[in-house]
């Protein structure tokens, strides 16, 4: 209860006006970070913080708070228009997004994306406010083991997804994990796959790999077809309909629990949520056929889990002062720069404060919503630009999103020669999907195995001893298993249940 | 083919760089600092206080870059590759640069020759601690522990051959016992580690936790010639019998080699001047990381000293291998 | 396409396979716990497992007859369109460390719209400046994004 007053004076300074204009640039800025190449979310929220310098504390928090929500929106609408992923999190929304943008349905996906995340960044801050900070300590049992565990269910679902082509997805998975592995090893620094090209030690670069293989190769795939627009289909909708939102309602909840929750846990990052969302749906939907050809619940479900993540990160951040990704570790350095120390003794020491950022969260979150719902309809107007304009601006685009990032051609080229691959693969039915998720996650994975296996002293019997990731292995094996070796008592179950 | 190209624009590039008439237009745009450990770490955390200070001075804003891995090598080899034009500059953490050069396994890209060492910052004592309610209630009863169970108690350190875990390889030849090693990314990483029970106990430095002693965490000792000020209450290592065991942290700003002298004197200038404040001192004692200004002559004696140094450290963690 | 299935996935297998015999080089265990290949060496292993059940099963698999009419590889009026976009990308990517992002941008940007079938020399001309020069000036005066200059400095 005491939570509650503090939470409405926060409210009553949240809104001056002052800070409402704070909180309402920062959206903006964070959208266009979110939408222009060559800058993720970190590296974007890092170079606006000398804008908020002028500011007092408060206002500073309460701008960034905005640029980081209006970032992770921004990735969006990139992926829903030209199927070109502004940061991590938004590669699911590619999948279901980019084909309601070829059916003509740009209007509904961008509103559906708007509506959820409003909803997910919303819920998921009551939650924090209710009942984050006893859970922030609990989120601390999660180690090394049960973060492998994780790490492997993901993928595992993810390869689930696949359908009828399942060995292909598991081995695709394997392929972009060892792309993950290109470079100086984790642990002990020694060079591996590198063969002394300097330009590998740092790995091959995730946002060039996802530049080619969803970029290039969609402009390649609609160049060999004649085309005058690079989607043919009539712009049908400039808004979800009602039915189209009533089918989401539950894509939505699910998606705030799943990025909720995994928003808790330090360092599993904006992806895991967003395509466990999106597996999640694809289970419970009753058309589970319909998912990867446009349905809007795939969508909702990863931009909703994706916001609420965003929010839910924000409790390890203030609660005990642990960044749980490379934008909130960004907004921790300016919270210290701006004399607030994110700890377990925030709280205590400056409430006012603390109840002030968490209500310009909502108002953050309003705003969101309130300048992206009327500038959905001028996003999709952008698919009317001609093909060869189209074309040539994506990758005008994808070359500075390639090279932006470390300044080097490497890059370039990773981006032309898996622009090309990503062609062969979608035309040979290879899904790429997997490969994406295992390159992001296959450093973590290793590192967390490793670390694992040095608390063990080297023996696998730690994760029988560790109840929950014992749980989170075995599960999405079993399930492979049988999709794999197709037991025939289950054939019937899962012809309804594949593609 | 491509490396050859690359390396010759590299050259061309240097070339042009080094004319005077781009060092007095220095800087034109935005200077990166990277930073060899993970973000929230006592490297970053002071990284961050001191490129938000000294962007002031400086007219261009700095930006801190966190490239993590393998005790921060990833971090080092990228300052060491980056174009000598005054706009990469990066941390450079002191031992653990040196081992890294030293330990032929890891094939380092980098000698201690890659860097040109422009103005230290930090002197972050080394310091061992455990969860607050910890059966370790003293280095003594955790000395006594790894003895009975030799290679049963998990420490935990910042990266391999990092002063963390020079630090573990110095009690454990001081007082014969033998822990299990696991070696993380950071700071950060330490905490959740420790305080969510997955390891035993942690060699980190004092910057990173001191505000957490006595509630969350309790302190065992300090691994320096003298108390700290931020942890008065914590014994030094030599005061509870083991003279042997001094490892700490110095961290400090450098350039790749081949910046020109005249563009590091800026820089030098700028970053010395944030550090001297009295704004600088104000928030470096809230998060506990002692100021050790070192520029020039003295700084670069240092960093040569402590070549030496870590030689010796390093052939030990060789030979445990 | 069961063809094309076949020769991408045997690629997989080398791949795999070359991965094997790389992380071989690397020390899989040693006293300090899993070395640098432990990891890549076990991946590898169910790679290339994986990719030869992949062959066997594909390789059973019964011909479909739609598949004779799905080329892999572009051809006809489209597949010089796809032959366009690639080689250009490749050449404004070498060009740019020579000319300059600006001049190898305006070129690429011409090229294209060109090969695409604009014909309007005015359009070609504005698009080609804002997407080159314009482009140039709002990302690195703006947003701190460097782009290539050439040696001799434009």
């Amino acid at each position: 209860m005491e939570s509650l007053g503090h939470l409405l004076s926060g409210f009553a300074a949240a809104l001056s006006w002052y800070y409402l204009l704070y909180a309402l640039a920062g959206c903006i800025l964070g959208t266009l970070i979110g939408v222009l190449p060559g800058l993720g979310p970190a590296a974007g929220t890092a170079i606006l913080i000398p804008l908020t310098f002028s500011l007092d504390p408060t206002g500073a928090i309460i701008m960034l708070s905005a640029i980081y929500y209006g970032a992770m929106y921004g990735g969006t609408i990139t992926s829903v228009l030209i199927n070109v992923p502004g940061e991590a999190a938004s590669v699911i929304t590619c999948i279901d997004g980019h084909q309601m943008a070829r059916q003509g349905r740009a209007g509904s996906a961008l509103g559906i994306a708007a509506i959820g995340s409003f909803v997910g960044g919303t819920l998921a801050t009551v939650a924090l406010v209710v009942v984050a900070m006893p859970l922030a300590s609990l989120a601390l049992k999660f180690g090394p083991a049960e973060f492998f565990a994780l790490m492997v269910a993901g993928l595992c679902l993810v390869v689930g997804l696949a359908g009828k082509n399942i060995m292909a997805a598991l081995l695709m998975t394997v392929i972009g994990l060892l792309l993950a592995l290109i470079g100086l090893d984790p642990v002990r620094g020694a060079p591996r796959f590198t063969f002394g090209v300097e330009e590998l030690f740092d790995g091959i670069g995730f946002v060039p790999v996802v530049m080619g293989l969803f970029g290039v190769a969609e402009l390649l795939l609609a160049a060999e077809t004649r085309q005058t627009h690079m989607i043919e289909a009539e712009l049908k909708s400039w808004m979800p309909t009602r039915q189209e939102c009533k089918d989401c309602v539950g894509a939505i909840l699910r998606g705030t629990g799943v990025g909720f929750v995994l928003g808790l846990i330090p360092g599993v990052g904006a992806i895991v949520p967003t395509f466990m969302a999106y597996v999640l749906e694809k289970r419970v939907s009753k058309t589970p056929e319909r998912f990867g050809k446009g349905a809007i619940e795939g969508v909702a479900s990863a931009e909703t889990a994706n916001n609420a993540y965003a929010n839910a990160a924000m409790v390890p951040l203030l609660a005990l002062g642990i960044p749980s990704s490379p934008t909130i570790a960004v907004l921790m350095g300016a919270f210290i720069i701006n004399g607030i120390t994110p700890g377990p003794f925030l709280f205590t020491e400056q409430p006012t404060l603390v109840w002030t950022v968490i209500a310009s969260f909502f108002v953050g979150n309003v705003l969101l919503l309130i300048l992206n719902l009327p500038l959905v309809g001028l996003w999709a107007k952008l698919l009317k630009i001609p093909f060869s304009y189209m074309c040539a601006g994506v990758l005008i685009f994808c070359i500075i999103g390639a090279y932006g990032l470390k300044q080097t051609m490497f890059d370039v080229w990773v981006m032309l020669g898996f622009g090309i691959i990503g062609y062969l693969l979608r035309k040979l039915d290879f899904p790429i999907a997997p490969a994406i998720l295992a390159l992001i996650l296959g450093p973590m994975m290793e590192k967390s195995l490793r670390t694992t296996l040095e608390i063990s002293g080297g023996s696998f019997a730690i994760f029988l001893d560790r109840p929950v990731a014992l749980v989170l292995l075995t599960i999405p094996l079993i399930v492979i298993g049988f999709l794999v070796f197709k037991p025939r008592s289950l054939a019937p179950l899962r012809e309804s249940d594949v593609e | 083919m491509l490396i050859r190209r690359r390396t010759l624009l590299a050259a061309s590039a240097a070339a042009t760089v080094a004319s005077p008439a781009i060092a007095q237009n220095y800087p034109r745009r935005a200077v990166q600092l990277i930073v060899a450990f993970p973000p929230g770490g006592s490297t970053d955390v002071g990284a961050r206080i001191l490129a938000a200070m000294a962007e002031k001075d400086f007219g261009q804003p700095i930006t801190v870059v966190n490239k993590a891995g393998a005790g921060g090598q990833i971090g080092f080899t990228e300052i060491a590759r980056a174009r000598p034009d005054g706009y990469t500059l990066g941390f450079l953490n002191l031992p653990g640069m040196n081992t890294i050069t030293l330990d032929p396994e890891r094939k380092a890209a980098f000698t201690i020759d890659s860097f040109i060492p422009i103005v230290n910052q930090v002197l972050d004592p080394g310091f061992i601690w455990v969860k607050g309610d910890s059966p370790y209630k003293t280095l003594a009863d955790l000395v006594d522990a790894a003895k009975k169970n030799p290679g049963k108690i998990s420490a935990c350190t910042t990266g391999i051959l990092s002063d963390d875990h020079l630090a573990i390889l110095m009690v454990q030849e001081a007082a014969k016992c033998e822990f299990r090693i696991v070696h993380f990314d950071g700071g950060a990483q330490q905490l959740t580690g420790v305080l969510g029970g997955h390891v035993d106990v942690a060699f980190d430095n004092v910057g990173s936790v001191f505000k957490r002693v006595g509630t969350e965490i309790r302190g065992l000792a300090v691994t320096d010639t003298q108390r700290s000020k931020f942890l008065p209450q914590i014994a030094t290592t030599p005061e509870l019998g083991m003279p042997s065991v001094i490892s700490n942290s110095t961290r400090g700003v450098g350039a790749p080699k081949g910046t020109p002298a005249d563009i590091c004197k800026i820089v030098e200038t700028a970053f010395l001047k944030a550090i001297n404040s009295a704004e600088m001192k104000e928030k470096m004692d809230a998060v506990g990381l002692a100021l050790k200004p070192m520029v020039g002559a003295e700084y670069a004696k240092y960093y040569a000293d402590l070549q030496a140094q870590a030689k010796k450290y390093t052939e030990w963690a060789l030979k445990m291998r | 396409m069961r063809q094309g299935r076949l020769i991408a996935t045997g690629a997989m297998l080398v791949f795999c396979v070359f991965a094997v015999w790389q992380s071989l080089l690397l020390s899989l265990t040693d006293r300090l716990g899993p070395g640098p290949g432990f990891f890549p060496f076990w991946l590898a292993v169910i790679g290339a497992v994986l990719a030869v059940a992949l062959l066997i099963t594909t390789f059973r698999e019964a011909a479909d007859p739609s598949d004779a009419e799905t080329r892999i590889l572009p051809h006809g009026e489209g597949g010089k369109r796809w032959l366009a976009i690639v080689v250009l990308l490749a050449a404004v990517t070498v060009a740019m460390e020579f000319v300059g992002f600006r001049i190898a941008m305006f070129a690429f940007n011409a090229i294209l719209v060109i090969a695409l079938g604009e014909r309007r020399w005015w359009v070609i001309a504005v698009f080609a400046v804002l997407g080159s020069v314009g482009v140039y000036y709002v990302f690195t005066t703006w947003l701190d994004v460097l782009l290539p200059v050439a040696p001799f400095g434009f």
